[in-house]
C-alpha cells in the first residue's frame, strides 16, 4: 500500500509537493526545540524590530528578523507551527469524532434520534460562528489551545455527521446489513461491525481539507483578539502582533502569512492527491479516446458486397496497476445487414467489452489495441472522435442491462423521448408528442400516455427497458447492440421484450448484436451464435449448427447447463467446474484448458487455431483436426472458406505437440510452471465424440 | 409434526400521504398465505417481481414482522419477542452476491460472525468450524483471509451459503439465490445446495421467478400472484400439468433450446398494483381464459385433484389443450 502510494506520487508532482510540505511542517513542529535557533519567548530588547538578514541592518543571528520585544521571528514561527497544528489537528479530530458518532446514530436509528440530532446540526449551522467563539473565548482570561479546539471542533461536527448519516442510510438498506440482522446480530453489532467499516472512507479527506481551513480560522481568531493568550506563539498570534507594525516592520506579519499560505497549500495538494489515489475514477474521468493509427496495409474494402460489420482480430486491453487485463484477444466475425448475432459467454468472457469496443465507448483505462472494426466500410477504431459522434447513437445504438441507470431519473420519460426526437428529426413540439406516443406503442407499451408522464422510478424494469429501446430506435439505427438487455427482468417480461425486439428487427431490417450468458435465450432469436471465452472466440456459426452440432467443448458445456427443464429431481445439473482464467495472466495454450473435460497435453501449450467445421461454422479447439485447406474464413488471408470438415476426421491429434520448435518447447515449459498438469495425461489418446 | 406451519399470513404496508401521515390506503404485499413444510423438504415459491415472495420471506424471518397470521415452528408459535431464538433455526441466502456480503470483512470473518453472535465455542473451535464450512461449500479454506471482491459471483454465493449454514439451521430460505449468476454457474450452486440438503436433512424454501430452476430444486411448488398462492402441488405435476393459467404462462416464458420454433403463449402486460388489486380474480386482467364471472368472484385456493390446489374457477378446463409435449 505504502509502496503503491510512493509509485503513484512519482507520476503526480503536485501531490508529491503537497505531501513533502505536510511532512516537513509536521517534522518541524515536532522537533521545534532542536530546530529553532532561539527560545521563542526570549527577549532581546537591544534587537527590537531587527529586519531579516538579507536587508540592510539585518543580522544572521535573527534570519527572519525580530519583533517589538526582540524575539526571533523564525523561532517563534517554528514553535508557532506546534500550536497552529495542534489546534487544527485537535479541532479536526474533535469534529470528526462528534460528527461520526452522531452521523452513525442518526442514520442507523432514524426517527426521533435522527430528527433531534440533525435539527441540532441545523441550529449549529445557523448560529453565527463568531458569537459562539466569543461566548467561549472572550470570557476566559487565559485562552489555552484546547479552548480553541473546543470552539473549532465543536462547530464543525455537522459537516461530518451529514456525510456519515447519508452513507449509513444507503448501507443499512443493503442485503448484507439485512443478512446480519437475520443472523441474529444485535443492532449495535450490525452498526459497528458491518456498517461502520463501509462509511468512514470520505471522512479523512474532508478532515484534511478542513485542516487547512482551521489553520486560517485560527489566525482569524487571533486577529480578532480571541486567539491564544500572549506570549504563547501561534501563527495567528504572530500575525496579530505584526498587524500593528505593518507599515514600519512588514516582515513581522509577512512571514507568518507565508507560513500559513504554504501550509494550507500543501495540505490541499496532499488531500487532492490522496483523494485521487483512493478513487482512481477521478483521475481517469477526463480520459479521452485516442483512435488507432491508420493501418499499414491499406486494405480498402469496397463498401458494396461487404457485410455491414466486419470485425477482424479485435484486441482490447485494460492497463491497470495490477497488470494488463487482456479482455479481447483477436476477435473476428461478420455481421450481415438485417441479421442477429448472439454473443454468449460467462461473466468476464469479454462479451460486454466486445459491445463497448465496437461502439467505442470503453471505460478508461480500456482501449482497443489492435484489429479492425469495419462498419459500412469505415474502421470505427480509426475514426476521429468527431466522425464517431456521427455514427454512435445514430447509426449504431446500444442498450445496457440496467435501464434505470441509463435513463435520467429527474426527467419524465416523455421529456427525454421528445428531446431525442426533436434532435434527430427536428419536429415541432406537437408532432414530437405524437411521435413519442408512436415510438412507445412500437415497443409494445399499451398505455403510452401514462408512461410519457411518468418518471423512470415510477416504472418497472421491463417498462424502462422498453423506453430505452424506444429511445435507441428514434434514430433508426442500422445496428443495435444489446448487452444483457433482459437479464435483470422476470422471465415473463423477458419473453415479451424478445417478441418486441423480433418485431422491430423485421420491420426495420436492423442488425443486432445480442449479448447474453444464456444460450437458450437467444436460441430462438439469433441467426448466428458466437461463443466467447476469456476474450477468445471458441465457436461461431449459424444458430442451428451451433446448437445441434456444437464442436467446442465449452459450447457443449453451456448448452448442457441450460437444459434443466428435462432434468429430473434425481439427476444432477450439468455444471462447468472451475472458474475462467485470470485475464492478466492468460495461459499460453487454450484458455479453456483448465476446465475442459477433454483436455489434452497440447491444450496447455499451444493456442488452438480457428478452423472451419461446416458452412460458415468455425471452432477453435485441438480436438478438431483441420485439413490445411480449410482455415478460418475470417483470417487475414482470404482463402476459400466454408468447406465442411468431414465428421470422421475429427480425432484428437497429439502429434502436434511433437511438431514443436524451440519456442514451442519454451511455452510448454511455461505451461508446466503455471498450470496444474495433473489433468493433462487424462486427455492423452482420448478421442472425442464430436 | 411439520417443521414450519404458516397460517393465513398477511403483510400490509400502509400508504401515508400529507404532512400528518394520514393513512390513505394499504399495499397488500402478502395477503393470506398458508403452507406447511416438512423436515428435509423443499418448497418452491414462484412468481414475478412484486408478487410478494420477497416480503413473505422477510416476514417469515421477522425482519418485517407479519401484520396478521400465525407462524409455527416445530409446532410452537413464533412471536416477535422470540424471533431471535427462531433465527437460530432459520437462515437466508440472498439474491445479489455483490450486495449481500459486507465488502470490508474477510470471508473467514463473514462466516465466523454468526458463530460469534450465538457464542458457539471459543476462538479455536470457531476457526476450525470456518475451515470446515468453507470446504463444505467448495471453497479453499486457505483463502479465508481474502475479501469478497476477490471472488467471482458464484464463489461469493458459496460464501453466503456457508454463512447461512454456520449455526446449523434446520430451514434455509433461498431468496432468488441463483438468479444473478450465469446459467453455467447456477448449475454449480444448485447442485451444491442439493448435496448440502441431503447431508444435513435441511428444509429449503426456494424462491425464484424461473420455473425451470424451481422445478429442479423443489418437492412442492407454490405459485404466487399479487400476494396470494394461486397454485400449489407436487413439483412435477405443477410443471407438467399446470392447473392455473398463470402457471402455464410462466412456463411458456422460460427460454428453452428445444422450443425454439414453437410460438409461445405470451402473458400480456404487467402485474397490477397490490395497492389497487383488480376485483374478483386478481389475474383476470391478463388471463387468456377470463370470463365475466372472473371479475366478480374471487376464486378460493381449493383442491381440484388429489394433493393439487389451484385458485381458478376453471382450473381443469385449460389443462387438456395446454398440456406440454
Amino acid at each position: 500500500m505504502l509502496r503503491e502510494f510512493g509509485e503513484y506520487l512519482r507520476t503526480r508532482p503536485f501531490a508529491l509537493a503537497g505531501v513533502i510540505g505536510v511532512v516537513a511542517i509536521t517534522l518541524i513542529a515536532i522537533f521545534a526545540p532542536w530546530v529553532a535557533p532561539h527560545d521563542p519567548l526570549a527577549q532581546d530588547l537591544m534587537a527590537s524590530f531587527k529586519p531579516p538578514a538579507w536587508q540592510a541592518d539585518g543580522t544572521w543571528k535573527y534570519p527572519l528578523g525580530t519583533d517589538l520585544l526582540g524575539r526571533d521571528i523564525l523561532s517563534r514561527l517554528i514553535y508557532g507551527a506546534r500550536y497552529s497544528l495542534l489546534i487544527s489537528v485537535g479541532s479536526v479530530l474533535l469534529g470528526t469524532a462528534i460528527g461520526f458518532i452522531t452521523g452513525l446514530l442518526a442514520g442507523y436509528f432514524g426517527r426521533w434520534t435522527d430528527t433531534i440530532l440533525m435539527r441540532l446540526g441545523d441550529i449549529q449551522l445557523a448560529f453565527p460562528f463568531v458569537l459562539f467563539a466569543i461566548a467561549i473565548l472572550a470570557v476566559s482570561q487565559e485562552r489555552t489551545w484546547w479552548q480553541l479546539v473546543l470552539v473549532l471542533g465543536g462547530s464543525s461536527w455537522i459537516i461530518y455527521a451529514r456525510v456519515v448519516r447519508s452513507r449509513v442510510l444507503t448501507e443499512r438498506e443493503k442485503d448484507y446489513a439485512l443478512a446480519a440482522r437475520a443472523l441474529g446480530a444485535s443492532r449495535w453489532r450490525v452498526l459497528f461491525r458491518y456498517i461502520l467499516p463501509n462509511v468512514w472512507q470520505p471522512i479523512p479527506l474532508i478532515g484534511m481539507l478542513n485542516l487547512g481551513f482551521f489553520v486560517i480560522v485560527e489566525s482569524l481568531l487571533s486577529f480578532l483578539g480571541l486567539g491564544l493568550t500572549p506570549p504563547t506563539p501561534s501563527w495567528g498570534t504572530i500575525l496579530a502582533d505584526g498587524r500593528q507594525v505593518m507599515m514600519v516592520s512588514g516582515w513581522v506579519a509577512v512571514f507568518p502569512g507565508v507560513a500559513i499560505l504554504l501550509t494550507v497549500l500543501s495540505i490541499s495538494l496532499a488531500a487532492d492527491g490522496l483523494a485521487d489515489f483512493f478513487d482512481p475514477k477521478l483521475t481517469h474521468g477526463n480520459f479521452r479516446r485516442v483512435p488507432l493509427p491508420p493501418a499499414e496495409r491499406a486494405d480498402q474494402d469496397p463498401a458494396d458486397g461487404a457485410p455491414l460489420l466486419r470485425v477482424r482480430d479485435l484486441t482490447t486491453i485494460f492497463p491497470t496497476r495490477k497488470g494488463t487485463i487482456r479482455a479481447l484477444n483477436g476477435v473476428s466475425f461478420d455481421l450481415e445487414k438485417g441479421s442477429v448475432l448472439g454473443v454468449v459467454g460467462e461473466s468476464g468472457s469479454g462479451k460486454s467489452t466486445l459491445g463497448l469496443s465496437i461502439i467505442q465507448l470503453l471505460d478508461a483505462p480500456g482501449r482497443v489495441a489492435g484489429g479492425e472494426i469495419r462498419f459500412d466500410g469505415k474502421d470505427l477504431a480509426r475514426l476521429s472522435n468527431r466522425e464517431l459522434t456521427a455514427i454512435r447513437g445514430k447509426r449504431i445504438g446500444m442498450i445496457f442491462q440496467d435501464p434505470s441507470s441509463s435513463l435520467n431519473p429527474v426527467l419524465t420519460v416523455g421529456y427525454q423521448l421528445k428531446e431525442t426526437l426533436r434532435r434527430h428529426r427536428s419536429l415541432p413540439p406537437h408532432q414530437a408528442h405524437e411521435a413519442a406516443r408512436q415510438a412507445l406503442s412500437a415497443v409494445g407499451i399499451a398505455d403510452p400516455d401514462r408512461v410519457l408522464r411518468a418518471y423512470p422510478f415510477q416504472l418497472s424494469g421491463g417498462m424502462n427497458q422498453r423506453v430505452m429501446i424506444a429511445l435507441a430506435m428514434v434514430s433508426e439505427p442500422e445496428l443495435l447492440i444489446l448487452d444483457e438487455p433482459t437479464s435483470a427482468l422476470d422471465v415473463t417480461t423477458q419473453a415479451q421484450l424478445l417478441d418486441e425486439l423480433d418485431g422491430l428487427r423485421q420491420r426495420h431490417k436492423m442488425s443486432m448484436i445480442f449479448i447474453t450468458h444464456d444460450i437458450a435465450l437467444i436460441s430462438s432469436f439469433a441467426d448466428d451464435i458466437l461463443v466467447m471465452y476469456a476474450g477468445h472466440v471458441c465457436e461461431i456459426g449459424p444458430r442451428d449448427q451451433v446448437i445441434d452440432q456444437p464442436r467446442h467443448p465449452y459450447t457443449r458445456a453451456l448448452l448442457d447447463a441450460v437444459e434443466r427443464v428435462a432434468v429430473t429431481e434425481t439427476s444432477r445439473l450439468a455444471a462447468i467446474p472451475g472458474d475462467p482464467p485470470d485475464l492478466t495472466r492468460l495461459p499460453p495454450g487454450c484458455p479453456f484448458a483448465n476446465r475442459c473435460p477433454q483436455v489434452m497435453p497440447i491444450c496447455h501449450q499451444v493456442k488452438p487455431r480457428r478452423v472451419a467445421v461446416g458452412p460458415n461454422h468455425e471452432a477453435a479447439c485441438h480436438l478438431i483436426d483441420s485439413p490445411p485447406s480449410a482455415p478460418s474464413q475470417y483470417g487475414t488471408t482470404a482463402v476459400e472458406a466454408g468447406r465442411a470438415a468431414p465428421a470422421s476426421s475429427v480425432v484428437a491429434n497429439d502429434n502436434r505437440s511433437s511438431r514443436g520448435n524451440s519456442s514451442l518447447v519454451e511455452t510448454a515449459e511455461d505451461a508446466r510452471g503455471t498450470n496444474s498438469i495433473s489433468s493433462t495425461d487424462r486427455g492423452r489418446g482420448e478421442s472425442n465424440e464430436g | 409434526m411439520p417443521l414450519l406451519e404458516v397460517k393465513n399470513l398477511t403483510k400490509h404496508f400502509p400508504i401515508r400521504r400529507g404532512i400528518l401521515g394520514r393513512e390513505v390506503g394499504v399495499v397488500r404485499a402478502v395477503d393470506g398465505v398458508s403452507f406447511t413444510l416438512e423436515e428435509g423438504e423443499t418448497l418452491g415459491l414462484v412468481g414475478e417481481s412484486g408478487c410478494g415472495k420477497t416480503t413473505l420471506v422477510r416476514s417469515l424471518l421477522f425482519l418485517e414482522p407479519p401484520t396478521t397470521g400465525e407462524v409455527r415452528f416445530r409446532g410452537e408459535p413464533v412471536t416477535v419477542a422470540d424471533a431471535q431464538r427462531f433465527r437460530r433455526h432459520v437462515q437466508i441466502v440472498f439474491q445479489d452476491p455483490y450486495q449481500s456480503l459486507p465488502p470490508r470483512m474477510t470471508i473467514g470473518e463473514i462466516v465466523a460472525d454468526p458463530l460469534k453472535i450465538h457464542k458457539v465455542g471459543d476462538q479455536k473451535t470457531i476457526e476450525t468450524r470456518v475451515r470446515q464450512l468453507l470446504a463444505e461449500v467448495g471453497l479453499d479454506p486457505a483463502r479465508s483471509g481474502d475479501y469478497p471482491f476477490q471472488f467471482s459471483g458464484g464463489q461469493r454465493q458459496r460464501v453466503g451459503i456457508a454463512r447461512a449454514l454456520a449455526i446449523e439451521p434446520s430451514l434455509v430460505l433461498l431468496d432468488e439465490s441463483v438468479s444473478a449468476l450465469d446459467v453455467s454457474v447456477q448449475a454449480q450452486v444448485l447442485n451444491l445446495l442439493k448435496d448440502i440438503q441431503e447431508r444435513r436433512r435441511l428444509s429449503y424454501i426456494f424462491i425464484s421467478h424461473d420455473l425451470s430452476v424451481v422445478r429442479y430444486m423443489s418437492d412442492r411448488i407454490a405459485v404466487m400472484y399479487l400476494g396470494r398462492i394461486v397454485e400449489h402441488g407436487p413439483a412435477e405435476d405443477v410443471v407438467e400439468k399446470p392447473l392455473h393459467p398463470y402457471t402455464r404462462a410462466l412456463l411458456s416464458a422460460v427460454p428453452s433450446l428445444r422450443r425454439r420454433t414453437a410460438t409461445r403463449a405470451r402473458l400480456r402486460g404487467e402485474p397490477p398494483s397490490p395497492a389497487n388489486p383488480p376485483s374478483g380474480c386478481a389475474f383476470h386482467t391478463r388471463c387468456p381464459l377470463a370470463r365475466p364471472e372472473c371479475a366478480e368472484r374471487r376464486p378460493e385456493l381449493i383442491e381440484w385433484l388429489p394433493g393439487r390446489q389451484a385458485a381458478c374457477h376453471f382450473a381443469l378446463e385449460g389443462t387438456a389443450e395446454n398440456r406440454r409435449d
